[in-house]
């Protein structure tokens, strides 16, 4: 962040913090979304580094948050103006920088050492699996003869789930084979207490199918 | 002080006991470079100054010799 003018360092700092919390944000005047108010919540801000007019800090948001207009704000607020100057997104749900970072020139590397030299190590290390990315939210475990049927968008109902996480009703939920592969993602019919009370019904209304059909058996009545 | 999903630990809760048939599936530390660069994701350090969806481009021309047709990406910093 770089302030337009002379400021007090304190003064800067206790206005910075009064926007951890619930803000609302006008969205930006070039912007896909319509042009009205909307809510954000801003988990933390810790202001790392002050040098002569500019501020580095590191704030955690709400997704949809815009930090140019945070920022522009806490100007305002502040008294002299400011605006944004760089941005590093240093983490988002689960996965944080340590989590094999890689640059483009890393994957070309990869790639050479992959098709030159027979060595899938690198790009082992670049690519990761799918699964990794989306980890942070609840899942169900469905029973093999239940997979192929849900690649085809079919919702997964009691008969299916092996095991779960606890989930909430309207939760988005991961669907998960016995060995730990991703099938789709759904959102959750029921809650997850009522599960060991019931015999049949939808758990899980299937949204986005990840797993191709035909990977695991097609499920036939008869054979269960 | 964290992000709402930061550190979660989820309770596993099993409502019976069953294997998974060997035949079929591979276990996602299994996966071969091959299925992993068809059910993968990169976490890209995105060079400033260039879009992301110019860096998905760069990223999918990369991969182009290893059979790589469709690369997308996700999240958008304003």
């Amino acid at each position: 962040m770089h302030v337009h003018k002379e400021f007090d360092e304190e003064h800067l700092k206790k206005q910075m913090l009064e926007f951890v919390g619930k803000i609302n944000q006008l969205p930006p005047v070039r912007s896909n979304v319509k042009r009205q108010y909307r809510e954000r919540t801003v988990y933390y801000l810790d202001i790392l580094e002050v040098d002569g007019r500019d501020v580095l800090f590191r704030v955690g948001v709400e997704s949809g948050t815009y930090i140019r207009k945070l920022i522009h704000d806490m100007g305002e607020k502040i008294g002299v103006g400011a605006h944004m100057v760089e941005l590093r997104r240093t983490k988002v749900a689960n996965l944080t920088e340590d989590d094999s970072l890689s640059t483009l020139q890393n994957l070309e590397d990869a790639v050479y050492f992959y098709e030159k030299e027979g060595d899938e190590k690198p790009l082992n290390k670049v690519v990761q699996n799918i699964e990794k990315a989306v980890d942070f939210l609840p899942k169900v475990w469905i029973s093999d003869f239940a997979v192929d049927t849900v690649c085809k968008g079919a919702p997964v109902a009691v008969p299916g789930v092996v095991k779960f996480n606890p989930f909430k009703i309207d939760e988005w939920v991961l669907i998960y084979t016995l060995k730990g592969e991703i099938v789709a993602i759904g959102k959750a019919a029921i809650d997850s207490s009522s599960l060991k009370d019931i015999e049949k019904g939808i758990v899980i209304r299937t949204d986005s199918v990840i797993m191709r059909p035909g990977v695991y058996p097609e499920y036939h009545r008869a054979q269960q | 002080m964290g992000l709402p999903y930061e550190g979660i630990k989820r309770e596993v809760i099993s409502l019976r006991d069953e294997a998974t048939c060997e035949d079929y599936g591979v276990y996602p530390d299994r996966r071969n470079i091959k299925q992993k660069l068809d059910l993968g994701f990169i976490l890209l350090d995105k060079p400033s100054g260039i879009r992301s969806k110019t860096s998905a481009f760069i990223a999918k021309r990369i991969l182009s010799p290893l059979n790589v047709s469709k690369i997308g990406y996700s999240g958008t910093l304003v």
